[in-house]
Formats: C-alpha cells, structure tokens, sequence
C-alpha cells in the first residue's frame, strides 16, 4: 500500500528531543545523523511508507516544527 | 496568566522583567535563544544586547555595565562558561553584580549539547582563581527558572556578589506553561551609590579587584567574606518532598531534582518510604537542614548528571551520620525513573 501521509520537519526549530519518534504509533520516525545549524540531530522519516498521516508526531511536538501532508488520489483532468 | 515557553526564553524575559537593561554573549547549544531572545526583546525597552567577538569580552562587556550600575546578564554553556571564568573572578574581586546563566552541557572538553551537571564544581567551588565564591541557583522547572532570574538579580544586587543561573540543556530547550512574574519597575530597583556614574559634585568612585598591600587587601577579602557569611545565613533554599517518614531521601537538583520527584511519587505507590531533598541554592549549599535530616534519616541516596560533585557537600554535611551512596549519569545520559527506583530498591524495602 502507498504512504497516506508525509512528514516535513522545519530542521533549524528541531531540538531532537525524540518526542514525536516515541509518539509515532507506526514506527515511522527516527532521529537522524544530520545536523541542524544548533548541532542537533533533528528527526526524519526513517520508513516513508508506514506512514498514514494521523498527525500524532506534529501534535505532540513541543516546538511546532512539524508539518503532515496527505496524499490524495490526483484529480482527473478537466 | 500562563504561557507556554522554552526554558531559555522564560529565564531572558524573566530578566527583562528584572529590570537588566544590557546582555551580552556569544552564542553556544543548548542556550542560544537567551541571546536570540534578548537581540529581539532588549532593545523595545530601551536595553542594550550585543552579540560579542567571544566569550571573554561577553564578561569583560558585562564588568563595565555592571560597574556603571546597570543590571546586565551574559549566558552560555559549560565551555563558553569556562571562557568566562577569568572575568567572572574579576566581577566577584570587583563586587559587580552581574548575572551568568550557565545551561551546562556535558563535558570535559567539548563533550557535546546533551543535559549535563559537571559544572557544579565549577559554579560552587571556584572556577576562576582566588578566594570568592557566586550565589548559586538552581531551577528544576521553567517556571522556577524564570523565578531565580530575578531573584539572582535582587541578590546580586543586595549583596554586590555575582549570581549564575545553574540550569542544564534539559531545562533550557523544555517548554511548559509559565506564569511570568511581573515586571519590577526601574524606581524599585534600589540605588547603586558605588556605581561609576560619573563624580561630579561628589567624591569619585573606584571599581576595581587590584590592591599590590597586602594587608590591604586582606581587610577587603575580609569584608568580603563577612558577606558570603551573611548570605550563607540568610539566603540559603531549598525544597523538602515527603521527607517527613522517609527512609530514604533523595538528594538532586536542577533537572535531576525533577525526576527524583516522580522517583518519590513511583516508589510510595510501592510503599516504600523514600523522600526528596533538592537543594535550590548551591551556594551557599543548604547543610544546616540536610544535617538535621541526617539525625532521623538513615540513607541519603544523591542522584546527579555527574560522576559526584554536589555528592561531596551531601557527604560533608551528613559527615558520617548516615549513609550516603551516590547514582549518576556521564556525558549526557539522563537516567530514567526506573533506572534510579532500582537503585533506590538496593537501600529500602517496602
């Protein structure tokens, strides 16, 4: 089945405190090797296509710096 | 009412409300949004904020307001605080009331940006060279962090001793509600007549941490300590959990200070008798009362983001009265409620 949902992650508000990884029922999120300009690992999307967009990572984020996007069937052409 | 806010931002808006009117700093992980904070908010209140060429003129910046009689702050973490550390030996020598926010990090060296508590020998003991010591303050909620700041900007001032803020980079990122206390107007702030305000029409003023007599200089250094005497009387804190029955009390501050109470909330559901005590000034350490607890309380458990430093004033207060083992974390590691209920298990049984 494909993604319902994806994660973007505004990586400079991201003080990788793992909140929205534990949160995530599906095992989706993970804290990457990256680094943010603070020196913090910031979170991403480890498994893309467990994702279902229920937003319960973006709720949970202390720090607003999550964004969930649904995917949705594209419109026929007019 | 309540906001919701960073532990950072609410120690630089609880200055602004303390009437500090200048900040200068360089900035360092965990504590950057003090700095961005104060760029944003300082100069809306006529205050000055100036992101400095490092560390050691942040605190050289900081002795100069202070000395003019303006209530300044600068902020950093562990290692940008040891940059700091010459200057702030000369604040104490000088008796300039300067606040310093340290959000410790973990370290020797530079460890990394996760919550630490190795400063506390750095804060309590020294740090700089000579005989002084800082008021000491450590919060272990946002809101306790907001309060400190302004009272280490009413202690400094009472007493002409610098103040650090001890938070670590737990507290400085957290974010919870907070009921900001109310700003002190700038005619509450009581007058410096030492400061350095200019000398017309009356004799001039001298601030400074330099006297080559040594006799001299005793007499001041005696003067000094005869401060840190009386604030070793009067301003000692601290807090008290449940230790009223306690078999066990736990000895924690900062951020560990708030685990220790879910420790304390987790074990009595066991029914086992454990309590909290969370010193809230490091200096002066709070001994009298840890050292009546230590007549009824057979097991002082410290608990610290350290290998053992605050355990040392534990030790030296309970001097033998009681046991006194200790549990830590190194380099950035936060232990959770668990991991320090097992601990707490070796010592009581329910």
């Amino acid at each position: 089945m494909p993604p319902k949902g994806m994660v973007v992650i505004d990586k400079d508000r991201c003080k990788g405190c793992g909140v929205c990884v534990a949160t995530c029922p599906f095992g989706v999120l993970a804290l990457s090797p990256e680094f943010n300009r603070y020196g913090y690992n910031v979170a991403a999307m480890a498994a893309p296509e467990k994702c279902t967009g229920c937003t319960m990572c973006a709720q949970m984020c202390p720090d607003a710096a999550i964004e969930v996007y649904l995917y949705r069937p594209a419109k026929e052409a007019v | 009412m309540k906001v919701l806010m960073r532990g950072n931002e609410a120690m630089a808006e609880a200055a602004i409300r303390a009437g500090c009117r200048t900040y200068f700093g360089y900035p360092i992980t965990p504590q950057n949004e003090i700095l961005e904070y104060m760029a944003a908010h300082l100069p809306a209140v006529g205050g000055a904020c100036v992101q400095a060429e490092s560390e050691v003129a942040a605190i050289n910046m900081c002795y100069g307001a202070a000395a003019a009689g303006v209530r300044t702050l600068t902020s950093s973490s562990s290692p940008g605080i040891s940059l700091k550390m010459e200057g702030i030996s000369y604040l104490a020598g000088a008796r300039l009331p300067v606040v310093i926010i340290n959000v410790m990090r973990a370290g020797p060296g530079l460890g990394n940006i996760a919550p630490a508590q190795g400063d506390y020998f750095q804060a309590t003991k020294g740090g700089g060279h000579g005989d002084y010591r800082l008021i000491v303050l450590a919060p272990s909620t946002v809101q306790e962090a907001a309060e400190l700041v302004m009272l280490a900007f009413e202690l400094a001032d009472r007493y002409r001793v610098p103040a650090m803020i001890l938070a670590d980079g737990m507290l400085g990122q957290m974010m919870e509600p907070v009921e900001l206390p109310p700003p002190i107007p700038p005619e509450r702030i009581p007058p410096k007549p030492w400061a350095l305000t200019g000398a017309k029409g009356r004799p001039p003023n001298v601030v400074s941490s330099f006297d080559l007599d040594p006799h001299r200089f005793r007499e001041i250094l005696r003067g000094l300590w005869d401060v840190y005497r009386q604030i070793q009387r009067d301003e000692v804190r601290w807090e008290e959990y449940q230790t009223e029955d306690a078999e066990l009390v736990l000895v924690a501050y900062g951020t560990m200070g708030r685990i220790c109470r879910t420790v304390v909330r987790r074990a009595r559901r066991e029914g086992l008798r454990v309590g909290l005590f969370r010193p809230i000034t490091l200096w002066p350490f709070p001994s009298e009362p840890l050292r009546r607890l230590s007549a009824r309380v057979p097991v002082f458990l410290t608990v610290e983001l350290s290998a053992g430093q605050m355990w040392e004033d534990v030790r030296l207060s309970v001097d033998g009265r009681a046991q006194t083992p200790f549990y830590g974390e190194l380099g950035g590691v936060v232990p959770t409620p668990e991991e320090i209920l097992n601990e707490v298990k070796k010592y009581v049984r329910g």
